[in-house]
């Protein structure tokens, strides 16, 4: 099970989806939620540059289209990767399916993306399957469909 | 994993027992117990949990498809909107062309009426000159007969006379009607 995740999306509805489905599946133990890429820069930016690390979530879905945000969720793993210390598992959680920005996501360093839709549960399963396998960071680029 | 002392565990069942209040939430998984009691009160409350979640799941998947469902629709009736303004301007658009067009065919009808009006009027004035001077070179020659054969001339020469007053001043209404047409026709040009 994984301790902590940070889910950053700007539809409030999803964070309780998300919320439910990770509980009732048992993936984590403890998730926050944010609507804002800014804030969780903020938050970034304190855990690993300034803050303690052990505050930090273990796991980081974010969603590609943050509405209201300063930046969309690409740029965002790029920043945790490249700016603060890639030192989470990361990844995408989004309703597009665009080769393009799939290609952009993989190439800043996310490590997988998962496609919203309805019945997000069996993809969610699969990647609690897989997570050890990003934490090793064994596994490859993956996109659950 | 945390686990209680079994004073507390017997306190937190009695409590539930007696009132309904219960650990709830993600603590649930957190706990470890020995005590097989407290076990069977920590799993009842897992699985109380789970169905809350399941509920809570349906029904936030549900109000997430009925937003999708109210999002398309507003979408599709702002591009119905969008649709209906732009055939709205299309309309009018047509509409001032063809008023432009009737515009155009009324005053070409009425040139064409007036064009006919002159060309009867100069066929009229030309035809009426004709006579005049027909009229005229006639009662010249004949009057000029009558002097060459040395006969009366009385009647024909106040005949001649009179005619050719008559054919002057009619000549003359006759060319202030040319002119008329002409300054008219000129007008209607400009």
């Amino acid at each position: 099970m994984i301790d902590s995740i940070l889910l950053v999306d700007d539809e409030d509805l999803f964070h309780l989806v998300f919320e439910d489905a990770c509980s009732i599946l048992d993936i984590t133990l403890a998730l926050q939620a944010l609507n804002s890429s800014d804030e969780a820069d903020r938050l970034f930016k304190n855990w690993f540059v300034e803050g303690p690390v052990e505050e930090r979530p273990e796991c980081v879905f974010v969603d590609l289209n943050i509405i209201g945000s300063s930046f969309d969720g690409i740029e965002l793993i790029r920043k945790i990767n490249h700016e603060y210390g890639n030192g989470v598992v990361i990844g995408i959680i989004s309703s597009s399916d665009d080769y393009q920005e799939i290609q952009k996501a993989k190439s800043v360093g996310a490590q997988f993306w998962i496609i919203k839709s309805d019945e997000i549960e069996p993809r969610l399963i699969d990647f609690r399957k897989d997570y050890e396998g990003y934490k090793a960071k064994t596994l490859p680029f993956k996109v659950y469909r | 994993m945390i686990s209680f002392p079994a004073d507390t565990e017997n306190e937190l069942m009695e409590l539930y027992k007696k009132k309904k209040i219960a650990l709830e939430g993600n603590i649930l998984k957190v706990v470890d117990t020995s005590n097989p009691d407290f076990r069977k009160y920590i799993e009842e409350l897992k699985g109380k949990d789970v169905e809350q979640r399941r509920k809570r799941l349906t029904i936030t998947k549900q109000i997430q498809d009925q937003n999708k469902d109210l999002t398309s629709a507003k979408e599709a009736n702002e591009s119905l909107m969008s649709d209906l303004q732009e055939a709205l301007a299309e309309s009018k658009k047509a509409k001032a062309e063809a008023e432009k067009i009737r515009d155009l065919a009324v005053e070409d009808l009425d040139t064409l009426q007036k064009r006919t009006q002159f060309e009867l009027i100069g066929m009229i004035v030309k035809i009426a000159l004709g006579v005049i001077i027909g009229v005229g070179i006639l009662t010249t020659v004949i009057y000029g007969l009558a002097i060459i054969s040395d006969k009366d001339t009385q009647i024909i020469g106040s005949t001649w006379s009179n005619m050719f007053g008559i054919l002057l001043t009619n000549a003359f209404s006759i060319i202030g009607t040319i002119m008329g047409v002409k300054y008219a026709s000129s007008d209607k040009k400009e």
